[in-house]
């Protein structure tokens, strides 16, 4: 590189850090959220702040903005203000409302992302039933089915090759497919339990039995959640794009 | 008094009697098994007695079968049917050429050649009928020797094989006995593109000599001998292309009598500006060349193209050395480059919104992460690849229609040096441009300054600090009147619904600062509260910037009207109207101009009436009843399309007012070769309406494309079907190959049955009788 062209690189780097001093989000309601979502009233997660952390990792990580503070909401309007939703739990939950699926079909549909996440480390429980149960409601004529190694989702920004969680029981997570796009994926490894820290910074729960291997990957698994849920298969769209650009033939070569 | 014999020339033998086939045989057989029984009973006879007996029985009996039969006798008087000669003689423009190989013209050769049919005519009168045709303009219609010698030939094609078919049509049920061309050989139609120069028949053209069932006698007018000339004799194209997509002419250059190893520069020009030349070797005498241009169309719209080669001293015919054509250019995807500087959801739900419409083919670049972000992860461990800056902002920019730039700074990225091209692509190319707000965008991502800012509709503010550049207040924001009918904000006809379903829309979260619209911006979206120089903020503004167009949106919260608004009861139409609108506004969609001017056609010929339809619509889009307006139609020369320059003349000011249904006709006659353009200028509420469209009006020259003489073509023709060919001026009507009349004419007929005679019943019984007799003389009864 000549001497000029480093003298110009630098100076962009400058007016560039010039630039991040002074730029600020357009407020909070345009960060990133998430939202923990009830699946009945009066429940409440054992991983609340769970996501919090995942939220701190992501901003460190990766450029998006969040907003750390987490809401918990039941199913109603207010959910549509956040696009993606958590919903961990241990025990079997009430059947939902018919409103509710309806409402909860809507969101999903609409583009509104859920991860649910099996707090017990378990691949079968009450919890997990009823959620089968209630996915079976809003989506009759889906199942849910093992996303391969190979999806989308486990290359959205780290490269990984299983599930990863606090526990260890099953190295695939399941997801309801809605055309090219997952708008939920379910979780049996206590994911956010390999997140949580208590309120002086301490990990809340050990990690089995890859220790701190495996919670690193844990939180990796939920930085690509987000940007899955943000970008979609966009990953893939990147894979193609010298194809794309290559194809057009809007040259004369 | 003449007999029967004497009256009829002609006779055949009838079987009047309805046996089939195996009665005959039966009988036959019986009669075989009667004699048989005969013999056998009649052995003891002496063998004379014996074969009188059986003679005669077997007489009996063949003349009994006889009279089953009822024989009788078709007595005919005839005589021959003359056939039909039809002399086809090409009066298509290339005869008007000269004959190269001996003085004079083609047509003047033919004219001379006619009068040699008066000797044979006279000589074949009781045999053929003699009918004079000229094929190459309209229908085939009979005319005498004379005429068509004298006739001018003025014909736009030579179509032999359907002269060829429409004779056979004529003539339908008559028997043709044979048919003679008088032409230099050159077809335009079938025959002509089917067999090429150099070529044989081809067996769908030879199928078609043959159903015609007759000898073809053909008379070449000249030979290729002599002739010099350079030709444009072909130009493949096609009618369509695609934006941006490169597209390929092939030409084909044709040269006679021009020096071996001359070099001539062939020139593709569009709009008579100079795209590309090849150079063309003559190889031979005779020779044809194919050339290939390739080139990429970057805007929308007609383009007309034309390839010439320049003309050489002693040329028999230069109109052939230009081929013009016109190119529609249409779009076939829109091409849309999405950079976003951090992923959001308002960027995934354009995203979305863009992935899923099958009319875009959509390219995103997302930036994931930064230099200010922890690094601690090996780079194999990441799915990240670099930011190709140099592919998306220079090399490859010019593919796009539209780049939307979502909440994204160019500085980290060393990209500076790439916001020229960007400037370029929208002013030059006419690119479209979004900037989509965000602490990243405007002036928080140091746009201030830059080309890019020339490029936006909006003035960035000067300062630095954060407060000054973006507004963290909730907000709806308002239209203003153009915003109430502009194709992006329109969510309803009706204003008053479109200002209510604007208010009802969740709110925008905050907004980028801009110092209010460039003299060139057209607001549609205003803040409710900020204010700057006296007026509203903007919030989203368009305008056409070079040949672009531009548009500013200052927050990036528009995926909550298609989400957030679910919650509420909503829909996401809004969200996907006001963006589908964006899209096309920013494309320069053909369909959302509001005048338009409708030719039907793109070519015609000179002397014609153009009729013109001006479509006029309100904003609203419904037809703008009573609008007046102005048409102005320029002309050109061919020529400028050939050597280059702009001059244009003005030929019709006309002004018009559109009827009920929002439209006006006009007509234009077009007197010239050229290219016309009219241009439709109506007033609207925010300035002048236009539209353009552009006709070229060229002669029909195919037959001068190639003007070589095919004397070839013409003797595989008479080879194919038994006729003979002669080559002008050397022509013997005597010559001709003709076929004798096959048919007859019955003039007189008689039938006389042979069976239903007196005689015939005499013989019967004389034969029965004599039978008996002699059976009882020699002792048999």
């Amino acid at each position: 590189m000549k001497r000029r062209e480093v003298l110009v690189g630098a100076a962009a780097l400058a007016a560039a850090s010039a630039w991040s001093s002074t730029a600020r989000a357009m407020g909070d309601d345009d960060r990133l959220r998430m939202a923990m979502l009830r699946p009945s009233r009066g429940e409440t997660s054992p991983r609340e702040g769970a996501s919090r952390r995942l939220l701190q990792e992501l901003e460190k990580r990766t450029s998006v903005h969040v907003d750390p503070t987490v809401r918990v909401v039941d199913i109603g309007p207010e959910m549509f203000e956040v696009p993606f939703l958590i919903m961990s739990g241990e025990r079997g939950f009430e059947p939902w409302s018919a409103e509710q699926v309806d409402m909860m079909r809507t969101y999903l549909q609409a583009g509104g992302f859920l991860l649910v996440d099996a707090s017990s480390g378990v691949s079968q429980g009450p919890f997990i039933s009823s959620v089968v149960r209630e996915l079976g409601r809003i989506y009759p004529d889906e199942k849910l089915g093992a996303i391969p190694a190979g999806h989308v989702l486990y290359k959205s920004f780290y490269l990984l090759d299983r599930a990863y969680g606090r526990v260890s029981v099953s190295e695939k997570m399941d997801a309801i497919a809605q055309g090219d796009r997952l708008p939920v994926v379910v979780s049996y490894n206590d994911l956010l339990g390999a997140w949580s820290r208590d309120s002086f910074g301490n990990w809340e729960y050990d990690v089995v039995p890859h220790g701190d291997f495996q919670r690193e990957r844990a939180f990796r698994l939920g930085v690509n959640l987000v940007m899955y849920a943000l970008c979609v298969n966009y990953k893939e769209d990147q894979v193609h794009i010298p194809f794309i650009l290559k194809r057009r033939r809007w040259k004369v070569n | 008094m003449n007999g029967w014999w004497t009256e009829y020339n002609a006779g055949d033998v009838l079987w009047l009697g309805d046996w089939g086939g195996a009665w005959v045989l039966g009988l036959l057989a019986l009669g075989a098994l009667v004699l048989a029984l005969s013999a056998y009973d009649l052995r003891p006879m002496r063998p004379m007695r014996r074969r009188v007996l059986l003679g005669l029985r077997a007489a009996i009996y063949a003349l009994a079968v006889l009279m089953l039969l009822e024989p009788a006798l078709d007595l005919k008087n005839i005589t021959k049917v003359k056939n039909e000669v039809v002399v086809l003689v090409d009066k298509s423009r290339s005869m008007e050429l000269p004959a190269a190989s001996v003085e004079g013209r083609r047509e003047e050769l033919a004219a001379k050649a006619l009068p040699e049919f008066a000797g044979l005519i006279e000589r074949t009168r009781g045999e053929h009928t003699f009918t004079f045709m000229g094929y190459g303009e309209g229908e085939l219609e009979a005319s005498s020797p004379e005429e068509l010698g004298a006739g001018a030939s003025k014909g736009p094609s030579s179509d032999l094989l359907g002269a060829l078919d429409a004779v056979r049509e004529r003539y339908a049920g008559k028997e043709i006995g044979g048919v003679v061309v008088l032409s230099d050989g050159i077809d335009t139609g079938a025959l002509g593109r089917r067999t090429r120069r150099g070529e044989e028949l081809d067996e769908t053209s030879r199928a078609a000599l043959r159903a015609l069932d007759a000898p073809i006698n053909t008379v070449a007018m000249g030979r290729a001998d002599g002739l010099r000339d350079v030709a444009v004799a072909r130009v493949l194209h096609d009618d369509f292309a695609f934006v941006h997509n490169s597209v390929t002419v092939e030409a084909q250059i044709q040269t006679i009598g021009v020096d071996e190893g001359t070099s001539l520069t062939v020139e593709l020009r569009r709009e008579g500006a100079l795209v590309q030349t090849r150079q063309v070797v003559v190889s031979g005498e005779e020779a044809r060349r194919d050339v290939t241009f390739e080139f990429v169309p970057k805007r929308i719209g007609k383009e007309i193209y034309t390839v010439s080669v320049p003309a050489l001293v002693g040329e028999a015919l230069t109109e052939n050395n230009a081929g013009h054509f016109i190119l529609k250019v249409i779009r076939d995807k829109v091409r849309v480059l999405q950079v976003v500087g951090r992923p959001s959801w308002d960027e995934r739900f354009l995203r979305r919104f863009l992935k899923k419409d099958p009319n875009v083919d959509l390219i995103s670049f997302f930036i994931l992460r930064t230099n200010s972000n922890v690094q601690a992860v090996p780079q194999n461990e990441l799915s990240l690849i670099p930011f190709p800056t140099q592919e998306l902002f220079d090399s490859e920019l010019g593919s796009f229609d539209l780049v939307i730039l979502q909440n994204f700074n160019y500085g980290p990225y060393d990209m500076r040096q790439y916001l020229p091209r960007i400037k370029e692509f929208v002013r030059e190319q006419g690119g479209g441009l979004a900037m989509l707000g965000g602490d990243l965008s405007f002036a928080s991502g140091g746009y201030e300054g830059t080309p890019v800012e020339d490029l936006l509709p909006v003035e960035l503010p000067p300062g630095r600090r954060a407060e000054e550049l973006i507004d963290l207040e909730s907000f709806r924001p308002e239209l203003t009147k153009a915003g109430l009918r502009h194709p992006i904000t329109q969510l309803a006809f009706d204003p008053d619904t479109n200002r209510e379903i604007w208010a009802g829309l969740p709110a925008q979260r905050g907004t980028n600062i801009v110092e209010g619209a460039k003299s060139w911006g057209t607001p549609l979206l205003v803040h409710p509260k900020l204010r700057k120089k006296g007026e509203a903020m903007p919030v989203l503004t368009v305008g056409e910037s070079g040949r672009g167009r531009v548009m500013a949106w200052t927050t990036d919260n528009t995926w909550r009207w298609g989400f957030e608004s679910l919650g509420k009861g909503g829909t996401p139409r809004e969200y996907q109207t006001f963006w589908n609108g964006a899209i096309r506004w920013l494309i320069k969609d053909p369909e959302l101009k509001l005048v338009k001017v409708e030719l039907g056609e793109d070519v015609f010929a000179p002397g014609e009436d153009v009729p013109v339809v001006v479509r006029v619509s309100q904003p609203d889009y419904s037809p703008a009843v009573g609008k007046k307006g102005k048409l102005v139609v320029t002309y050109r020369g061919l020529e400028q399309l050939i050597v280059g320059g702009e001059e244009r003349e003005r030929v019709l000011e006309k002004e018009f007012e559109t009827g009920a249904t929002g439209q006006a006709s006009v007509t234009l006659r077009v007197d010239r070769p050229g290219v016309y353009e009219v241009d439709a200028r109506v007033e609207g509420e925010t300035g002048e309406l236009r539209d353009q469209d552009t006709i070229l009006v060229v002669e029909d020259v195919k037959e001068w494309r190639d003007i070589i003489p095919r004397e070839e073509l013409l003797a595989s023709l008479a080879r194919e079907t038994g006729g003979a060919h002669q080559v002008a001026p050397r022509f013997s009507a005597g010559d001709l190959e003709l076929e004798e009349p096959r048919a007859v004419k019955i003039n007189r007929r008689k039938v006389i049955q042979l069976w239903d005679s007196l005689l015939v019943f005499v013989a019967l019984l004389t034969l029965l009788g004599t039978e008996w007799t002699l059976r009882r003389r020699w002792g048999r009864l």
